[in-house]
Parts: C-alpha cells; structure tokens; sequence
C-alpha cells in the first residue's frame, strides 16, 4: 500500500482525569477523504487538534506524510495539514481585517502574491474581494466560516481536517463549499479528515467514515457499507435513524 | 382568540456604512408568534438573528431600528425604558446565541453559570438546591457524567457540549419566550432529538413561546409548527411545518434542491441561481 498521507496509531489523550481520545487507530490513504462521525463529546475534535499539535497530553504514533507529528516543527508542519474549526468565530482575530487574515499564514511562510491570492481565495471562496477590507464583527457566521476556509487554503496543505466545516453554513452555501471542497480535492490532490454530524453531508463528501462513542471506535464503514446499510454495531444504526428523521 | 405573545410589524435594522450610506439588513419583516414554535429559516445574513436580537433589545448601539409595532404580551417594546427591557432579559425572555463564545462566561466554571442563571431568577433557591438542578438539567440533556461537567471552563467543552450547558442556562429558567438562535447546530444527531424534545416540553407545558433560527430547513420544518423563510432582510414565504415540500418560492425550493442525501448522487450539487426578483423592494 501507498504510504498514507495521514497515520493515527494507538492515539490516546487525557484531559486530567477525562480521557478523551482511547486507543484510536485509523489511516488516511493519499487523495482520500475520511469521515469521522459520532456522539457529541466523543473525542472527534480532539483527533484533529491532536494532529495539529494543539493538545498537551497525549500518546501514540501521528503521521502526515510520512512526517511524525512528535518530532516536526510545527511550522513545517502547517506546510502539509491545516484545520478548518468547528468554531468560526476562535479562529479570526476580531481587529483584524478579512484580507489580512487570510494572508497571515502566508506571510509568516514568506510566501510571494500574498495579495494577490488572497483576493483569489475570496473569489474561491464565494465572497469576493470587497471582504478584505470588511472585519469579522460585520461578517455573518456563514461568511466568517467560508473565510475560515480560506485562510486554511492559503498554504496550499496535502492534508485539510475539517471540523464541521458546514454546519455553520445555510444550505446554499454549504453545498457550494462543498462543491468547492471536491474540486480542490481533485485538482490539488488533497485529503481529507471531516468531522460531521450530519451523515448525509458524509456520505456524499467521505470515501470512508469512523464511527465513534464514549472516546472509542465504534467501527469504520465504507461509503458503499453506509449506502448498503452494511453496519455492525446497534449505535451506528441508532446514528443512522435518527439521521434519516 | 386570544392575542398573541408576540407582535412585530414592519421591523426595519439598518446599519451606516463606511460610504456614509445605509445597509438595509432587515427590511420589513411583520410575524406573530403564540404559544407555539415557530421556525425562521433562511441563507446567513438574511436577517434571522437581527429579527431576535431586535425582540430582545440586544442590538448593537449604532444599528438603526425601526418598527410600527413591537410587541411583547402586554409590553410595548418601542417605549419600554431600558430597565424594563433588561429586566425581560433575565426573565421573562431569553435567547440562546449563536456563538456559546459570546454567551458564556469564559473564566466561570460552567456549572457556576447555571447555578446563577437559576438564583438570578429565584434569590431563595439555596446554592445547594440550585446545584442539584443543575446536575438534572445537565443529565437531560444527556451530558456525560454531570458532576465533572459542572467543574468545567468553556473552553474545556466540546462543541456540543457548549451547545448544551447554553440551552441548560436558557431552559432553567423557563422563560416565556426563548429565542434560540441556531441552538444546535453543533450537536449530533442523536443527542439533536433529545434537545429539542426538552425545548418541545417547554412549549407545551410551560405554555412557552419559541422562536428557533436555523438554516436546517428539514430539522425546522420537522420540530417547528409554522416556518418563516427569510431571504435578503425580508419574509418571502410562511409554510406549515412539514410541507415543506410544498414550498412555492423558488427560493426555498432552491434550498431543498442543495441538500445532499445520505444516498444521494455525488455529482455537484445544485446551487442555488439568486434572482433579483426575489428580494421584492417593499
Ligand atoms: N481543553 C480541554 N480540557 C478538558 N477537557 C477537554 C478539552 N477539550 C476537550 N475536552 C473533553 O474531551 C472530550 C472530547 O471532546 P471533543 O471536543 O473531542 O468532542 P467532539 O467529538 O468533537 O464533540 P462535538 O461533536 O460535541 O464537537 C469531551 O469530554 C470534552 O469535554
Ligand atoms: N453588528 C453589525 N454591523 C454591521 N452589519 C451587521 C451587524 N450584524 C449583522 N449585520 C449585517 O446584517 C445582515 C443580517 O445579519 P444576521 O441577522 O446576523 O443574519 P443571519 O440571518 O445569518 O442571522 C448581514 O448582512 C450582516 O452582515
Ligand atoms: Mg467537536
Ligand atoms: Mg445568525
């Protein structure tokens, strides 16, 4: 097999006396896109700030890329995986203008046409470049997740983890961010870990999802296995029903 | 037939703009609200929060409101002098925000926020009985393990979590009217239903009024009695909850042809064609 662009081995993570994340262990082939579904609290969040190296107390084996999260700096290591937040208001600073946002992590890589590709990536992203000079207080939520997304494409990672990137977002936009999220994924080759609650935006984005509860794996499907509903385990059905209500 | 809790007419929000023009950001949206839930859906930025805000008297300073009526049970919300209109807030109505960021305290232990919002409303509930109801409330809402939640920070919840201590503040409460501004949209599926039937249970046993913002047509028109669909600061279409699929606005039946399914096509998905026609200028 080809080496994956993302490793999670034996990943455990303790908040004092919590633990979050139990014994986990999953693998994102290249060009892949991975879904990680499951109860509030069960430590999906987590995985993905665990890999972007936000989270003290942890153990186990993290690879993007063949680069061991434990021994790159995290600076290199934003070259190959970004995160998308679930909360779209923590990650704009709120004095902060739009357009600056989005070039900061292209500025501290020393990267050329910072401008230019920010209003790119405002075109990309379906606001436009009039948004740059606007600040996150007069954004909407929906308008300040898409410039979280952005912002996350400006270094134009392998790797994109996702946590809930839709579900600050109406219907309409959602689908164009979706669609937009595809083409990436095609044209750029990226990857992609998703944390979702809604089974439905899963199953058409993800390849492959991980169900998980109470911290642990509950068992991973395939698109197919979702769609035949080939499941094994009686809370990946309850999940299942109360979707299709 | 009795007069409703809620009234508003012809509510417009504005804000001044940088070009010293003005952003018409609600433009005379007029609904009624009973005992009953009530959803308002629509695109972000079409008004749906500003409508909420503007019922609680939570705008921003410079925002620019107008209405003919704004009406709370017998409360004429227009000429309510600033006491009386935070006073409501505390009690009588509450609204759970988008963001559990803005809502909660972010140096407070969680559990200490409820315990508050229980004693702000009853000074001679005791610290200890307030305590207790905050580990039910929390239990209900099918938070793991109540007691080490409690000892929380915000900031050490998950997403859904922060969701759930918000509408627990809210909820303890009981107030008459709640506005939840997209109150779980963090929140998985399963643990959705059992929020939701808690807010269900204040409508119909505490007689509560419940205006519930999303941009989840399905989930609105499912829980809600009767759907608002907001589009560009105005009301284009009012629906009976559950017929949603005889929507006749073709911007709500463009919403409904976005959505993916779990067994669905994977082509790209519909998006929505924006026609200037839609926003009609009143
Ligand atoms: N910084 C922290 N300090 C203490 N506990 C934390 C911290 N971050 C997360 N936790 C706890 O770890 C567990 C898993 O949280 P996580 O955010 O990963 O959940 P999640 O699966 O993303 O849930 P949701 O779907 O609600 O967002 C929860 O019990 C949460 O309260
Ligand atoms: N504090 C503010 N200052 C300036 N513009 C605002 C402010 N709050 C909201 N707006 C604008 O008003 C419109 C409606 O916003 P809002 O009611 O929050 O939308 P939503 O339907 O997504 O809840 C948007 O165009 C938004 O940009
Ligand atoms: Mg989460
Ligand atoms: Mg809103």
């Amino acid at each position: 097999m080809t080496r994956p662009i993302l490793s999670v081995e034996n990943l455990t993570v303790r908040f004092g006396a919590t633990t979050a994340v139990d014994n986990v262990s999953f693998a994102v082939a290249p060009g892949e896109s991975f879904g990680l579904v499951g109860e509030s609290g069960s430590g999906k969040s987590t995985i993905l700030r665990t890999i972007m190296g936000l989270v003290g107390d942890w153990s186990g084996t993290v690879q993007v890329d063949g680069l061991e999260a434990a021994k790159t700096p995290r600076r290199q290591f934003a070259q190959h995986v970004q995160m998308v937040f679930q909360d779209p208001y923590a990650s704009l600073h709120p004095r902060h203008q739009i357009g600056r946002a989005i070039a900061e992590p292209m500025r501290i890589h020393g990267l050329p046409n910072a401008e230019a590709r920010t209003m790119e990536l405002l075109d990309l992203i379906g606001l436009g470049s009039k948004f740059a000079y606007r600040y996150p207080h007069e954004l909407s939520g929906g308008q300040r997740q898409r410039v979280a997304i952005a912002r996350a494409l400006a270094l134009s990672p392998k790797l994109l983890l996702l946590d809930e990137p839709t579900s600050a977002l109406d219907v309409s936009i959602q689908a164009e961010i979706l669609n937009l999220l595809n083409r990436l994924r095609q044209e750029l080759g990226l990857s992609f870990a998703i944390v979702s609650h809604n089974l439905a935006v899963v199953s058409y984005m993800c390849d492959r999802l991980m169900v998980m509860q109470h911290a642990k794996v509950v068992e991973t499907l395939t698109r197919e296995q979702l769609r035949n509903r080939d499941l094994n385990e009686a809370y990946t059905r309850d999940f299942l029903a109360a979707s299709a209500l | 037939m009795t007069r409703p809790l809620v009234e508003i007419q012809n509510l417009r929000i504005a804000f001044p703009t940088e070009d010293g023009s003005l952003h018409e950001a609600v433009r005379g949206v007029s609904f009624t609200l009973g005992r009953e839930k009530l959803g308002m859906v629509g695109e972000s930025g079409s008004g749906k929060s500003l409508s909420g805000r503007a019922l609680l008297g939570v705008l921003p300073d410079y925002a620019r409101m107008q209405a003919d009526v704004l009406r709370f049970d017998d409360i004429d919300l227009l000429e309510a002098p600033r006491g009386t209109r935070r006073k409501l807030r505390g009690g009588r109505m509450g609204m759970i925000l988008q963001d559990p960021k803005f809502s909660l305290n972010p140096v407070m232990r969680v559990g200490e926020q409820i315990v508050e919002a229980i004693r702000i409303g009853d000074r001679r509930i005791s610290r200890d009985a307030a305590r207790r109801t905050t580990l039910d409330i929390l239990a209900t809402m099918h938070i793991r393990d109540p007691e080490q939640v409690f000892d929380r920070y915000p900031h050490e919840l998950s997403g859904g979590m922060g969701q759930r201590v918000m509408i627990a503040m809210m909820v303890v409460r009981e107030p008459d009217l709640l506005i939840a501004d997209e109150p779980t949209s963090a929140l998985d599926v399963t643990v959705q239903l059992q929020v939701l039937s808690i807010l269900d249970e204040l409508v119909t046993r505490r007689q509560m009024g419940l205006i519930f913002i999303s941009h989840d047509l399905q989930l609105v028109s499912r829980f809600c009695d009767r759907v608002l669909v907001m589009y560009a600061g105005q009301i284009v279409e009012t629906l009976v909850a559950g017929r949603l699929n005889e929507a006749r606005h073709p911007y709500t039946r463009g919403l409904l042809a976005c959505l993916p399914t779990i067994d669905g096509p994977l082509e790209p998905l519909a998006i929505l064609q924006r026609q200037a026609d839609w926003a009609t200028q009143l």
